[in-house]
């Protein structure tokens, strides 16, 4: 499949395009000339229709002399990437800015600008993204040439946002630290009246330095940390990286090692969605529901106690299979569980469909347009509720997915309303996925141990986490370490999409549309 | 209504009593103990522990686990080779540097600010759990609150990042005194095993005044609840 496309395209731009290899199967990697990107990319993009789904750069100075850009695009009909990837000269880098025409490069642009000091010619807005005003000019951590333990010192800067100018608008700030229990991010709206005219989120408060400090680390050490990448989404981040260093190894992993994997990614999607639909509740001051769903949720972690005695199911994966063999003996017990999780779903739902005023508040609230999402490459719930219809599971399956069977949701109109009735019918398809993974999981072993991979393979990791496309690249190092480990998970999209969906509604409605997409900060900021 | 009457009649009360009764933890996963005398001090667990928790103790020439600094992985007992070191179920492990009669102060009416200085959120929906109907911490006299002016203590979560460490000072500042700062997490109290990232501190503690420590990674809800009882020393 890969190789008719690289026909293809070698036949569009038989000049430009250097060369191109298959790697792990459905990655088609292509050699790009620096000065065609623009056109290429748009070009994949726009008339071949693929998304862009990461891009990243590497300090790749060492074994080439030169820094590499890499463009992710998902060809999802197939179940391929494509990734064009272009080198550029190690002394003041600079590339051509591809965001005016493939507008989902934006945030990777300016994430890449600050990290690297890879200069984005032509780019709308050339701002700050990771480091606010305290950061020196001309320090770039993910550089090699950068120690990953250096803290440099603060210095102070202008902190620019984008004004708003008009009769009778002004600006309201908000954050780092919220109201709620709930993750730093900086807000300033800009409203005339109630409706909010446009939303800036500064993010990047938790901005740790995940990816540098996982270079020259063991590959069993960055299991660890990817674990701890975003709290919710733990099992999805530890498993798209057993995924992607499984591949560098060439390992296949035993089959009830997968079934396990599965029955515990959706337990994991099941818990976060009963989550979310307990805060929407609570944003709308409907307590009684609220609580309905916190104790499905608190049922949920019982499971997750049950299972692995870890609530937010960590230590569970192990590089080439899971830990222990953690659903031998509990099946019986687990089937009773989620039929007991189901019929109060079923009748919880059924209670809040039938209050009207519960459905006025959500109904027509933060309205994300297809159009808008598509440019953004919105991903998981929030894109399904907007007449994005993908999930991971279904246009690249992993792991035992392919051997069972469940529906994606699909809804159109892109409001609060959508994205409840998406995670609704998730959570019972999720309920199902566990019960045909019990039914269906083979004895045997659970684990293929990951003793060595080769220096400088390369591989990609992608799942459905719950809040949706998961995807994780990892390039391996000399001695089993960590050459780059580039994480890019669901919120990274989803941010730029919210602040779209907020435009027109009352600053009040910002909590209830805020829960509805459930967006990670430390998942975003890294 | 009726459905909604019936439901407030098939779930009661799901609230535990805890910290009055003790609570079950005969499942969970926690802190990893070293057996002493079945270890060899081989220090297998000493060089692939991922935040380095582990440390040979000079004093005693025996291996101990650092509480601040550990994560829960359970990789020290899948990897060592005698079976000395077993992971535990034993949950209540706060420690607290505050005096005694620190409760006549506060009474039995507590308001807690929560701050996020850099967590990976996993600390943040454990201190919500708090809130939820397992644990309902407002029968104990504890309240969330939105403002840190109106706060007796600080909850603080994660590892102190640097676009962070502005906000947290500030939030501290606004704090009237008297007040308590408990550090939740590994991150919070040791950096855990972010502790080597360039935008990240070696915990809350080099950032502002730390009273009480909370180990986990994530500590559970009662285990949050434990610290937060001990720094009012309503618990022995």
């Amino acid at each position: 499949m890969c190789k008719e496309l690289y026909r293809k395209l070698k036949e569009t731009y038989p000049e430009k395009i250097y060369e191109g290899h298959v790697e792990n199967g459905n990655e088609l990697y292509l050699d790009v000339n620096p000065d065609k990107i623009l056109e290429i990319s748009t070009n994949v993009n726009i008339v071949l229709g693929f998304p862009l789904v990461s891009m990243f750069a590497s300090d790749e100075r060492n074994l080439s002399n030169k820094f590499a850009i890499y463009y992710v695009f998902a060809y999802r009909e197939k179940s391929s990437l494509l990734i064009l990837k272009t080198t550029i000269d190690g002394k003041e880098p600079t590339i051509k800015s591809i965001s005016n025409t493939v507008h989902a490069a934006a945030s990777y642009e300016r994430e890449i600008k600050d990290l690297f000091g890879i200069i984005p010619v032509g780019h709308p807005d050339s701002r700050e993204l990771v480091f606010h005003n305290n950061w020196p000019d001309g320090i770039y951590p993910l550089r090699k040439d950068y120690p990953s333990n250096y803290r440099p010192e603060f210095v102070k800067r202008e902190q620019n946002f984008k004004k708003i100018k008009g009769e009778g608008v002004y600006e309201i700030p908000v954050g780092p630290v919220h109201a709620g229990i709930i993750e730093p991010g900086h807000f300033r709206f800009s409203v005339a009246g109630e409706p909010i005219i446009n939303l800036e989120a500064q993010l990047y408060f938790v901005h740790k330095g995940i990816e540098k400090m996982c270079e020259g680390e063991s590959i069993e050490r960055c299991l660890y940390v990817s674990e701890r990448i975003s709290g919710d989404e733990t099992y999805s981040n530890s498993l798209v990286y057993c995924q992607a260093v499984e591949k560098i190894a060439n390992i296949k992993i035993p089959e009830r090692a997968e079934f396990t994997r599965v029955i515990f990614a959706e337990l994991e999607r099941l818990t976060s969605h009963l989550g979310d639909l307990g805060g929407i509740c609570v944003d709308v001051a409907y307590l009684f529901a609220a609580s309905q769903f916190k104790m499905m949720r608190i049922w949920a972690y019982q499971i997750a106690d049950l299972l692995c005695g870890m609530r937010f199911l960590r230590s569970v994966n192990k590089l080439g299979g899971v830990r222990k063999d953690f659903i031998a003996g509990k099946e019986l017990n687990l089937v009773k569980l989620l039929n007991r999780m189901k019929s109060e779903l079923e009748d919880t739902v059924n209670i809040i469909k039938s209050n009207s005023m519960f459905t006025d508040r959500v109904e027509n609230t933060g309205i994300l347009q297809s159009n808008i999402a598509l440019d953004l490459n919105a991903v998981g719930p929030a894109g399904r509720a907007s007449g994005m219809c993908h999930d991971v599971r279904k246009s690249h399956p992993y792991g035992a997915y392919k051997q069972l069977q469940f529906k994606m949701p699909r809804h159109s109109y892109g409001d609060v309303n959508c994205r409840m009735n998406v995670k609704i019918e998730e959570c019972f398809e999720s309920i199902d996925l566990i019960l045909q993974a019990i039914h269906l999981m083979p004895n045997g072993k659970i684990l293929e141990p990951v003793h060595s991979v080769e220096p400088y393979k390369f591989a990609f990791g992608m799942t459905e986490s719950p809040r949706g496309e998961n995807i994780h690249w990892v390039m391996t190092g000399e001695n089993d370490t960590i050459f780059r480990y580039k994480i890019r998970t669901p919120s990274f999209c989803n941010w730029p999409a919210l602040c779209h969906a907020v435009q027109g509604n009352i600053v009040p409605d910002f909590p209830l549309i805020n829960k509805s997409f459930n967006l990670s900060y430390a998942g975003n900021d890294l | 209504m009726f459905k909604v009457v019936k439901k407030m009649i098939q779930y009661p009360r799901l609230t535990v009593d805890y910290p009055k009764k003790p609570f079950d933890s005969s499942l969970f996963l926690s802190i990893p103990e070293i057996d002493s005398e079945k270890c060899t001090n081989c220090g297998e667990c000493l060089t692939q522990c991922p935040s380095n928790a582990i440390v040979m103790d000079k004093a005693s020439n025996n291996i101990r686990i650092n509480y601040n600094e550990c994560i829960f992985c359970a990789l020290c007992e899948d990897i060592c080779p005698t079976g000395s070191a077993r992971m535990s179920n034993k949950f209540e492990l706060a420690e607290s540097s505050l005096k005694e009669g620190i409760n006549k102060i506060f009474g039995r009416s507590l308001h807690i600010r929560e701050v996020d200085a850099g967590s990976c959120n996993g600390c943040d929906y454990e201190i919500n759990a708090l809130n939820n109907p397992l644990n309902d911490v407002e029968r104990l006299g504890i309240h969330f609150v939105a403002s840190p002016r109106h706060a007796d203590m600080l909850l603080v979560t994660g590892c102190g990042t640097r676009n962070m460490q502005n906000a947290l000072i500030k939030t501290y500042n606004a704090v009237p005194d008297p007040k308590i700062v408990v550090a939740v997490g590994a991150c919070a109290c040791s950096g855990g095993i972010f502790k080597d990232c360039y935008a990240a501190n070696k915990g809350i503690g080099s950032i502002i005044p730390v009273d009480v420590y909370i180990p986990g990674c994530p500590p559970r809800p009662q285990a949050i609840l434990y610290g937060i009882m001990k720094a009012l020393d309503r618990v022995k």
